[in-house]
């Protein structure tokens, strides 16, 4: 029998970005919060210190700050029509565990994303008619416009740091910036970063072909900075480990350096680490949340009553919390009903190599995680798609994280994959390579979904979470064009060799693209095609937030933790606002 | 003809050995007798092993980073670095001079010395605050840029093991007052953070770490 503990007024399910952001401000309103956090306690000092933080193998191979597969792994399949088998070994993408969550090993690369995503298909119809779009993707309207997220947009990057360079300022275009992105309030909070030697090659390349480079906006500080919190950052000095690695000199923004040393000295908010939440709890009606039930550290179970339900545990943690509560009905790909688990999309992600001769030294190892240079010219709807047969784009950057040595091997096509011949390559090509990131949209489509599996367990006893995915074709069709273009760039680099290597079917699990998995429980203004409103509100417990990329109905061009932050600011607003105000469904159903 | 290259190579990497003793020697030379008449011998503050004195009045420069002190000349010179001392030298002397000398010192080997020890508790806080940080203060480590044991992280990150308290303190000092900066900036935002007490005790804590086994055994 579960413990019942005294009630609170709010919980969060994870303490990792959205839980630190929406914990630290609940609790700033005299409301008593407790964050459930599975994961240990860590922070900046004493657990992240140089040079044992930049183990290569323990956490870039070994994936040390990894959710742990041994108690909860998920199940993959690429189609409805197999069976899904546990990943046994995180290799596609890497759910964070710990307190901080993934935001503490992210890169930093802070976006927006474009203001026509958010009404997506309205736009799409509208600027190419219909039947433009593939008839197998999913795309809706997101119930929320990049006007009415743009001060929480500007308030996440405050929150951060975020270095950058503005591309326009309430509708004026700056120099120097993203002349594509949508309308911001103001400059970014620091300047731009440095930009490194493969940075300014890939501008000089882009610019002769007519494309407008800029600085990539980079949550890896510039210069020192104090936050509206009144935390401060230090300058990043492009040691290289910030995807996948925790930083060590306060340079990078997590919600240890940006928020939670703010809650944990407010009474009013209560932390707790090693406390797994197996499922949230609804009344006798299914349409109130009375709380959580977790396991702690030493395995004994409680149920936490709460009056508010923050579920805060990543996206896909997200959706699997909904399905084992049975909050909202499940998805069904076969006949597109039910709504948890809908519109699950990721990222398609391409290369091109710029391979140079040797008297060219990239020294790819001074960087950091999002230091570079980056076109906007092909991303999103930025460009004409008429005649091209796809719809959606990519970002082309050369934002190299790091060069590290156990896995920055670039070698030219026709290498041989082991032995003498490869070593000679590697040794050959390391410090004179450039690799260019396309980082493209994913589409949604009927098939791609997340269920619970009706095999696989976790530690707990309960189902793992079953990913079905493979890429669209649209996206394929995209990641075709955008590869070429950067192929272009890489000629205009003057690179010796180029080698584009476009997204292919099928997607496979065990090569590692982005940690960016989106939907599952997407937001919208229809009921039976979104799992919470345009609040991130469940439509079937209102007493229950579901916060995070698994509300996006598709994911942009982007990296999500830009607009993950402004939704949770959003979402906060609402809550604050008017949720706390009159408890109850926001939106009526 | 097969060998060509090869006597090619080795004429050219004899020819930059040559180059380089031939540029320790000048270094040596400035430090003992100075260059010209703005120039004065570094040894009479420095010391010709580069430990200069023991005092902490002047650092040791023995076993430094050559490419950091050439910097330093040009920090010194362009008035980033402020020193009554040092400016005027640095601005005398020429980039080859200042490269060579700088040779010279980075390849000195003298011993560790001081004069005056610090209470073991204030070493205790020193090694905190150099190895693991303050959280409170948002302060990494020191050693996560200074290098393990502080050794340096050259060729831009000076060792401080072994540096003079009394220098260490008075450098923090300054960058917590504005008058040094550097290219990067990395310490001035870090400087700010300390206390007066924390500055003391990374100073000495510094100071402490590489000293010759007799002077351990005192
Ligand atoms: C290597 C890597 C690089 C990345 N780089 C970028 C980038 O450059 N730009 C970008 O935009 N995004 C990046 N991301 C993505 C970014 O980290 C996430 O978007 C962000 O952390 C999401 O915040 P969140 O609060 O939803 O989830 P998280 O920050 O992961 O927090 C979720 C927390 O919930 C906890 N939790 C989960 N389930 C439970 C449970 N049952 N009980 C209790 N606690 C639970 C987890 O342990 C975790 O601490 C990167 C991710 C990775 C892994
Ligand atoms: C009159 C004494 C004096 C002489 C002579 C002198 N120095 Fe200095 N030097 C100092 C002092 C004092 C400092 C510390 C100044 C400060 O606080 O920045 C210093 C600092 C330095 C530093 C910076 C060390 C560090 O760790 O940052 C270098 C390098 C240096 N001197 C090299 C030289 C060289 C080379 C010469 C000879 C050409 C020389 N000095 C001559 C007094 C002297
Ligand atoms: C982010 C990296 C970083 C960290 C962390 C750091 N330093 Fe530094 N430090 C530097 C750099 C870079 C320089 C060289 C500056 C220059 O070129 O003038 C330097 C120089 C110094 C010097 C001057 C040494 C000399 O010979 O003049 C002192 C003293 C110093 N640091 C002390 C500290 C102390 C004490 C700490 C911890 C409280 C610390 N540093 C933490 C980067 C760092």
């Amino acid at each position: 029998m579960a413990e019942r503990l005294k009630a609170v007024d709010v919980v969060t399910v994870g303490v990792g970005l959205t839980g630190a952001i929406l914990g630290k401000e609940l609790a700033a309103t005299g409301l008593k919060v407790v964050g459930l956090e599975r994961g240990p306690m860590r922070d900046t000092v004493p657990d992240f210190q140089s040079p044992a933080i930049h183990d290569e193998l323990r956490y870039a191979v070994r994936k040390a700050l990894t959710q742990d597969n041994v108690k909860e792994a998920m199940t993959f399949r690429n189609s409805t029509g197999q069976t899904a088998l546990p990943m046994r070994r995180w290799q596609g993408f890497m759910p964070g565990n710990g307190l901080g969550g993934a935001a503490v090993h992210w890169n930093g690369l802070t976006w927006r994303f474009q203001p026509a995503d958010f009404v997506y298909r309205t736009h799409l119809e509208g600027r190419y008619g219909k039947g433009f779009v593939d008839s197998d993707l999913t795309i809706q309207d997101w119930g929320v416009t990049y006007a009415e997220l743009e001060p929480h947009y500007d308030r996440f990057e405050y929150l951060c740091g975020t270095s950058g360079k503005a591309g326009n300022i309430k509708g004026v275009v700056q120099a120097g910036g993203n002349p594509f992105e949508g309308p911001r309030s103001r400059e970014y909070p620091t300047r731009p970063m440095k930009e490194p030697y493969y940075g300014a090659l890939f501008r000089k390349g882009a610019e002769s072909l007519g494309y407008h480079p800029f600085p990539s906006p980079a949550s890896t500080l510039s210069e020192p900075y104090t936050n509206p919190e009144g935390l401060s950052l230090h300058q990043c000095v492009f040691c290289g480990f910030c995807e996948r690695f925790a930083c060590e000199h306060f340079a990078k923004a997590s919600p240890q350096t940006v928020i939670l040393p703010v809650a944990l000295k407010n009474p009013d908010y209560e932390l707790r680490t090693g406390c797994q939440v197996l499922r949230v709890n609804l009344d006798s009606t299914g349409k109130k949340s009375t709380g959580v039930t977790y396991v702690d550290a030493a395995g004994r179970e409680y149920e936490q009553p709460a009056e508010l339900v923050l579920i805060t545990a990543y996206s896909l943690n997200n959706v699997r919390m909904l399905l084992n509560s049975r909050i909202g009905k499940p998805y069904d790909p076969v006949t597109g009903e039910g709504v948890v688990g809908r519109n699950y999309a990721f990222q398609t992600m391409s290369y091109a190599s710029v391979f140079y001769d040797q008297d060219v030294v990239i020294n790819p190892f001074m960087a950091s995680g999002a230091s570079g240079t980056v076109i906007d010219d092909f991303a999103g709807d930025n460009f004409d798609h008429k005649g091209l047969g796809f719809i959606g784009g990519a970002y082309i950057s050369a934002t190299m994280t790091g060069g590290r040595p156990i896995e920055f091997h670039p070698t030219p096509p026709g290498t041989p994959s082991w032995g003498l011949g490869w070593k000679q390559a590697v040794a050959r090509h390391y410090n004179h390579t450039v690799v260019l990131t396309c980082h493209g949209s994913s589409h949604p489509m009927r098939g791609n979904c997340l269920d619970l599996d009706p095999t696989y367990k976790d530690a707990w006893g309960q189902p793992l979470l079953r990913v079905t995915f493979d890429f669209p074709q649209n996206d394929v069709r995209m990641s075709r064009y955008v590869t070429d273009k950067a192929v272009g760039i890489g000629r205009a680099m003057g690179g010796k060799i180029v080698a584009g290597a476009p997204r292919e079917r099928p997607y496979d699990s065990t090569i590692y693209q982005t940690t960016h998995n989106t939907g599952g429980a997407i937001m919208g203004n229809d009921p039976t095609t979104s799992a919470v409103n345009r609040y991130l509100q469940s439509w079937d417990v209102p007493n229950v937030f579901v916060v995070g990329a698994s509300a996006y109905p598709h994911n942009a061009s982007y990296n999500p933790t830009g607009t993950v932050g402004a939704l949770t600011y959003w979402a906060l607003d609402a809550i604050k606002n008017r949720y706390l105000k009159a408890p109850g469904a926001l939106v009526p159903r | 003809m097969k060998l060509g290259p090869w006597i090619g190579a080795a004429v050219a990497m004899f020819g930059l050995a040559a180059q380089a003793q031939d540029n320790l020697k000048r270094g040596a030379d400035i430090a003992a007798n100075g260059a010209g008449d703005n120039v004065p011998a570094c040894s009479g503050c420095h010391a010709q092993n580069g430990i200069a004195g023991g005092s902490g009045a002047f650092p040791r420069l023995a076993g430094q980073s050559a490419w950091y002190m050439a910097r330093q000349f040009a920090d010194y010179a362009s008035g980033a670095r402020n020193s009554a001392l040092m400016g005027p030298i640095a601005k005398a002397l020429s980039a080859a001079d200042g490269a060579a000398v700088a040779a010279y010192y980075a390849s000195a080997k003298g011993p560790f010395v001081f004069n005056n020890r610090a209470d073991a508790t204030l070493i205790e806080r020193g090694r905190q605050l150099a190895r693991v940080g303050d959280q409170a203060k948002q302060l990494a480590a020191c050693n996560n840029c200074h290098g393990p044991g502080g050794i340096g992280g050259f060729p831009a990150i000076p060792f401080l093991a072994g540096q003079y308290a009394d220098y260490i303190a008075l450098q923090l000092q300054m960058w917590k007052s504005g008058s040094r900066k550097d290219g990067a900036d990395s310490m001035a935002d870090i400087a700010k953070r300390l206390s007066d007490q924390d500055m003391a005790a990374v100073a000495a804590y510094y100071q402490q770490l590489r000293e010759a086994p007799t002077q351990a055994a005192k």
